[in-house]
């Protein structure tokens, strides 16, 4: 079966899941009753897999589909949660489609990534930088966490941009050291000769220049993703295991000093130990969040049907508690085995290019990005470990996240169709 | 019909729905992991040749050269590729035989000056067989399958 197949079949059935939610959204939902996001979703599904399929006849058959379907997916629901957002996330995923093909039609993207990968980390961290000194909040309020970059209307979250930047940067350059990681005796006699500071060094100082403006502008929940994704790589480069137990450590570490530092950390972790103390006030959003979950059961109240505005800005973070009451186990199901087939099927790209250890790094970081932030935001939501504030990939509403995401998936697709070794 | 009953059928045809998309993700994974393993398999081993031909008054003659089939088998002027083809015409990078979902592929590598197969010049990727002629400017090859 050709993968240009492989796609149709899942993009036809994806459709129609979503022509019969937006058909029961009209019927039963008292808000948001258009026909526009499926229309789009449509024309970008076609136009995607057609112009997909003229480029990259060998892609990965799994990636173009699950992505397209979590989007439209994502825009449906934000179409009946807050239907006033709805029109933009439209938008959003004309942009997305648009970035995901802009990374397939580049001539030599991947080598271009590699050769300039400090410039790239410079700008993302002035980007970064930018944000600090002309950061906005689109919701406008007061002390609100300011990680927006605002043009007139529109707003754009630069971490959602650095997150890819770092990665690529990340696994250029312990591609170029991977000799060293992985030599087991070198000319000096020494073992792990990987950890001299000459090689750690520039990797720590970028690393920690994002880690550290990020955690100056409160948003705590990119740095622990840039931590957790930089451990994880640095793990699968040098294949050290010490470097798991001594991660897992400093991140429950920095939660101490976190707790004694931050207020919305102490926050966070305190509704997270028991919610019910402050169900009403504080605690509210996860404790309706948990509520959701219980009301949804099985097989969920179907589209319109619950009450999922009751959790405070649900079409954002809390876009899962929003699928959990109107779709049930079944929608949860669906939508972690979707995500989890993007990173398996990252991670198998990474694994087949394992003789060229920067795309198959790449791969590795790329699908590391979407499975860890997606575990801490649906473990969040669950009440499973403290609440972070990231987004659902794909679902979630919000510009800068989904086309980050359809970058990522681009890039990868890029990579699933690349040959296994040849000079990169 | 009434609103909730209308309602009530969309519910359940959206969730059979989303269990067949579900089901149709588990079936491709399954038939991906299928041919996976298959051309693991088929890596191991020459799947056949590539003979050199030389043109002589319009006829093909084979020349005692000839280079394996690999299940990725490039051709080009560069001499990293199984068939380095020596022709001024030949791109570094010029063209692919490739065994892909069980049948062998022919692909131009955007080549300057195109690869043709039996006398064809291609434009996408084509299906090749036992006998064909791959040609890349003057050079020529037979494909033989075992």
């Amino acid at each position: 079966m050709l993968p240009a197949q492989a796609e149709r079949i899942l993009l036809v059935f994806g459709g129609v899941f979503l022509t019969f939610t937006t058909l029961a959204l009209m019927v039963r939902g008292t808000q948001g009753r258009d026909w526009l996001p499926l229309l789009v979703w449509i024309v970008c599904a076609v136009t995607g897999h057609v112009w997909l399929s003229r480029s990259l006849p060998w892609r990965d058959p799994l990636l173009f589909p699950v992505a397209m379907f979590l989007g439209g997916w994502g825009v449906i629901i934000i179409e009946r949660l807050t239907p006033f957002f709805a029109e933009r996330q439209t938008i959003w995923l004309i942009v997305g489609v648009l970035a995901l093909s802009a990374m397939i039609a580049v001539p030599q993207l991947l080598r271009k990534l590699r050769d300039y990968r400090y410039t790239l980390l410079l700008f993302g961290l002035a980007l970064l930088l930018a944000t600090i000194i002309f950061g906005t909040n689109p919701s406008g309020q007061v002390g609100a966490p300011q990680l927006w970059l605002g043009f007139n209307s529109i707003f754009f979250q630069p971490s959602e941009v650095l997150k890819i930047i770092l990665v690529v940067f990340l696994a250029s350059y312990l591609a170029e050291q991977y000799p060293m990681l992985r030599a087991l005796q070198t000319p000096t006699g020494r073992r792990n000769a990987g950890l001299s500071p000459r090689i750690l060094g520039p990797m720590l100082l970028m690393w920690g220049l994002s880690v550290i403006v990020l955690i100056w502008q409160r948003d705590l929940g990119t740095a622990t993703l840039f931590f957790i994704v930089f451990l994880l790589l640095f793990y699968v480069a040098s294949g050290f295991t010490w470097l798991l137990l001594g991660g897992a450590l400093l991140i429950a570490a920095a939660g101490v000093v976190a707790y004694a530092l931050f207020d919305v950390v102490q926050l966070r972790i305190d509704i997270w130990l028991n919610p019910w103390l402050d169900a009403d006030n504080r605690a509210f959003q996860i404790v309706q969040s948990l509520f959701a979950f219980a009301q949804g059961g099985v097989f969920g109240q179907g589209i319109g049907g619950g009450s999922p505005g009751y959790i405070p800005v649900v079409h954002s973070d809390f876009v899962f508690a929003a699928i959990a009451e109107e779709w049930g186990l079944l929608g949860v199901i669906t939508m972690l085995v979707c995500i989890a087939i993007v990173v398996t099927r990252g991670l198998r790209t990474a694994a087949r290019l394992n003789r060229r250890p920067y795309l198959s790094l790449l791969a590795t970081g790329l699908s590391l990005l979407i499975g860890v932030q997606s575990l801490l935001i649906t473990g969040g939501v669950l009440k499973l470990i403290p609440l972070t504030g990231v987004t659902l990939p794909f679902l979630s509403y919000g510009g800068s996240s989904l086309v980050a995401n359809f970058i990522i998936v681009g890039l990868l697709l890029r990579l699933s169709s690349e040959e296994i070794d040849r000079g990169a | 019909m009434s609103t909730p009953l209308v309602f009530f059928i969309l519910r359940i045809v959206s969730a059979l729905a989303l269990l067949v998309f579900l089901g149709a993700l588990f079936w491709v994974m399954w038939r991906d992991f299928a041919t996976a393993s298959e051309e693991i398999d088929a890596n191991r081993r020459v799947h056949g040749r590539l003979v050199h031909l030389q043109q002589i008054d319009g006829r093909y003659v084979a020349t005692p050269e000839t280079f394996p089939l690999l299940s990725l088998t490039s051709l080009g002027r560069g001499p990293s590729n199984v068939v380095p083809v020596e022709d001024s015409f030949a791109s570094t990078d010029h063209a692919v035989i490739a065994l892909r979902g069980g049948r062998w592929w022919l692909e131009d590598r955007q080549s300057t000056n195109g690869t043709s197969l039996n006398g064809i010049v291609i434009d996408q990727p084509v299906i090749v067989t036992d006998g064909d002629i791959v040609s890349i400017g003057q050079s020529h090859y037979r494909l033989e399958l075992e």
